[in-house]
């Protein structure tokens, strides 16, 4: 079981990242590697174009007035992964400038998480009702399950922490987990692979590889093109 | 479908495969935003009608053949053989889309439907398989542009014959052909449509503003635009270029064909000379002073209806607005924005291919037809000859009663001595 363990934890994470951030990297260059394309704007036009596209791009517009419920869920899912962003990184070592409203790692107190789940379960309820059921693949589902897997585990985590006094793993020990893998001297503390909670800090981390793993290759890729889209869009 | 014709298309699609098509094919998260935004769909409910619907068509052939994920794990994005169940169901995607790119204000990505549709398009061409209406009447233009000295005199003539109508319209000044043709140095080029519509009335209107202008030998619609076949598309748009550089003039003028207009204004850029509507020439008119128009002519309750590939592709949304200012007071607009305009249900082809489509045009415009009688106009006003005819056959079809115009006709009409 340690073994299993230890290859989730240190050689699986240091894959999953090295796919991650290479897989972006090639499958970006390769796109910008392309003729730029003719003139794709839509009308009337708005200055400065950028300006409108970042508005399209972090506001989406259009989605607040065609599905306004879909919109809120979308705004605050993305909202609430950005926190979670920020909320790892501070799981490596405190930053200051995050600390500009002071808050307990894990930021949030146990709602980010719940948040996140509660929009990823709307997520993938309203691809089993028609018509957007019949214009899912599975890769829609596969891609939600595995976020959905992912945040109930690193949630759970959190929760047990911050209401139900559960104080066999410290946010120390997860510093040293994370940092010794920062620096390529991978440690596991005994609190991380031995405590009560130590499977779902397993299944969380397993999850997240695979995720990690799958991003490049995925639609999530909208993540870094949404932007010269829209500003496509907007000329 | 045999290897070596698969191969081919495949090499037709990779063409495609420019940084904006990249970018269309990887970034759909199938949100189901664009549900709505089809005209086809919101009048029949059918799924295959939807953007992402039809867009996937063509992502699952992607994602089979250009991307290493399809071919290892081919049921994660449901990859799909290029095979001739797939081209079945590209042709009644392509073919039922008109282009008017609503879904592209939509999606949150602004992902482009008309631009995914147009490797259906070219891979339907590839298989011989394009309407052949379409395909004939593109190669006709062609041809025409190959062996022009053969259509000359023909066609001379029946410019000549439409004179007396346009003189009717407008008496010129004493000498002056009221509709010159080859003429070098002329400072506009106007590009009309085979028609007497097309011609007698903007050439009243170039009269009366005394413009130097010069008819263009060609017309401007390009079926191979239609046909989404870049080649032919090139083609039949090198015509009327060479002959504006051949004519060193200063301004393309395009009549009331909206396709037209867009193809001619992508190629801008490269060239030495300006492109314009017609519309945007009458409102230039209007603001110079340089034509009067009189209101007395149309009293009763007007609307516009925007043709997309002018108004939300094209940028002419003012413009109209401004020159019917000029001819009635009783104006109402038609959508809440003009971005977000119903489609005629026309475009794309749609209706050269005529009776064909006529049944899929009526039945899928139904949201057309209820947003005109919803304004409660008796004066349809719009400036695209595909606009025109769709819109003539709804106003039968639905019984709407109203009077579909064209913009560039009322101004002509309403033309006043100075």
């Amino acid at each position: 079981m340690q073994i299993l363990y230890y290859i989730v934890l240190v050689p699986m994470v240091y894959i999953a990242f090295a796919v991650f951030v290479i897989g972006i990297v090639i499958r970006l260059a390769k796109i910008f590697h392309e003729p730029v394309p003719m003139k794709m704007q839509i009308f009337p036009e708005k200055r400065p174009a950028w300006l409108w596209a970042v508005y399209d791009t972090f506001l989406f517009p259009m989605v607040l007035r065609r599905k306004p419920l879909l919109w809120f869920f979308l705004i605050l899912f993305h909202i609430s992964f950005l926190l979670l962003i920020i909320g790892h990184l501070e799981l490596i070592r405190g930053v200051a400038l995050f600390q500009v409203i002071p808050h307990e790692v894990f930021l949030g107190k146990g709602f980010v998480g719940l948040i996140l789940s509660i929009c990823l379960l709307y997520f993938l309820f309203r691809r089993f009702y028609s018509p957007v059921r019949e214009l899912s693949v599975p890769e829609d589902y596969y891609l939600l399950v595995l976020l959905v897997l992912t945040v109930f585990f690193g949630s759970e985590m959190d929760w047990a922490r911050r209401w139900y006094y559960y104080d066999s793993v410290s946010v120390e020990n997860y510093r040293a987990y994370f940092f010794s893998l920062l620096i390529f001297k991978p440690e596991l503390p005994y609190e991380i692979t031995s405590s009560g909670h130590s499977f779902m800090l397993v299944l969380h981390i397993f999850f997240g590889n695979l995720f990690l793993i799958f991003f490049p290759f995925s639609q999530a890729m909208h993540s870094f093109l949404s932007l010269p889209m829209n500003k496509l869009r907007r000329g | 479908m045999d290897d070596k014709t698969r191969a081919d298309l495949l090499r037709l699609f990779q063409g495609r495969l420019n940084r904006a098509m990249k970018y269309y094919l990887e970034t759909c998260t199938r949100c189901g935003v664009c549900v709505e935004a089809c005209h086809a769909y919101a009048s029949m409910g059918q799924v295959k009608n939807i953007a992402a619907y039809r867009h996937e068509l063509i992502r699952r052939i992607y994602k089979k053949y250009f991307k290493t994920r399809g071919k290892l794990w081919p049921s994660l994005g449901e990859a799909r053989e290029l095979n001739e169940t797939a081209m079945d169901e590209l042709y009644d995607a392509a073919y039922s889309c008109t282009g008017c790119r609503r879904c592209m204000v939509y999606c949150p990505f602004g992902i482009d439907t008309q631009m995914i549709m147009s490797i259906a398009k070219l891979l339907l061409i590839g298989v011989d398989r394009s309407p052949e209406i379409l395909t004939l009447l593109a190669d006709t233009s062609i041809e025409k542009g190959k062996s022009f000295e053969l259509f000359k005199e023909g066609f001379l003539q029946g410019i000549r014959n439409l004179e007396a109508e346009v003189v009717e319209k407008w008496q010129s000044e004493a000498g002056a052909t009221a509709i010159p043709v080859d003429v070098p140095g002329a400072d506009l080029l106007y590009v009309a449509l085979a028609g007497a519509h097309s011609i007698i009335p903007a050439a009243a209107v170039f009269n009366a503003a005394k413009e130097n202008w010069t008819l263009s030998f060609f017309e401007a619609v390009n079926f191979g635009a239609f046909m989404g076949d870049p080649t032919r598309t090139q083609l039949i748009l090198e015509r009327i270029v060479n002959e504006a550089r051949r004519l060193k003039v200063k301004e393309v003028c395009i009549c009331e064909c909206g396709t037209a207009f867009r193809v001619m204004k992508q190629s801008a850029s490269s060239q030495p000379f300006k492109v314009s509507s017609i519309t945007e020439v009458h409102a230039r008119y209007i603001r110079e002073g340089r034509i009067r128009l009189g209101k007395t002519k149309h009293n009763d309750l007007i609307t516009y209806h925007d043709p997309c590939q002018l108004a939300r592709n094209g940028g002419v949304i003012d413009d109209p607005r401004y020159i019917l200012k000029h001819l009635a007071d009783n104006f109402v607009e038609m959508a809440p924005e003009p971005r977000l305009n119903w489609c005629c249900g026309g475009g794309g082809g749609l209706v050269a291919l005529g009776e064909e489509t006529l049944d899929f045009r009526m039945k899928s415009s139904r949201v057309k037809a209820d947003q005109i009688r919803k304004t409660g106009a008796i004066t349809l006003v719009t400036a695209c000859e595909n606009c025109h005819t769709q819109l003539s056959d709804l106003n039968d079809h639905y019984k709407l009663g109203v009077n579909v115009k064209f913009l560039s006709s009322m101004v002509a009409d309403a033309l006043m001595k100075n």
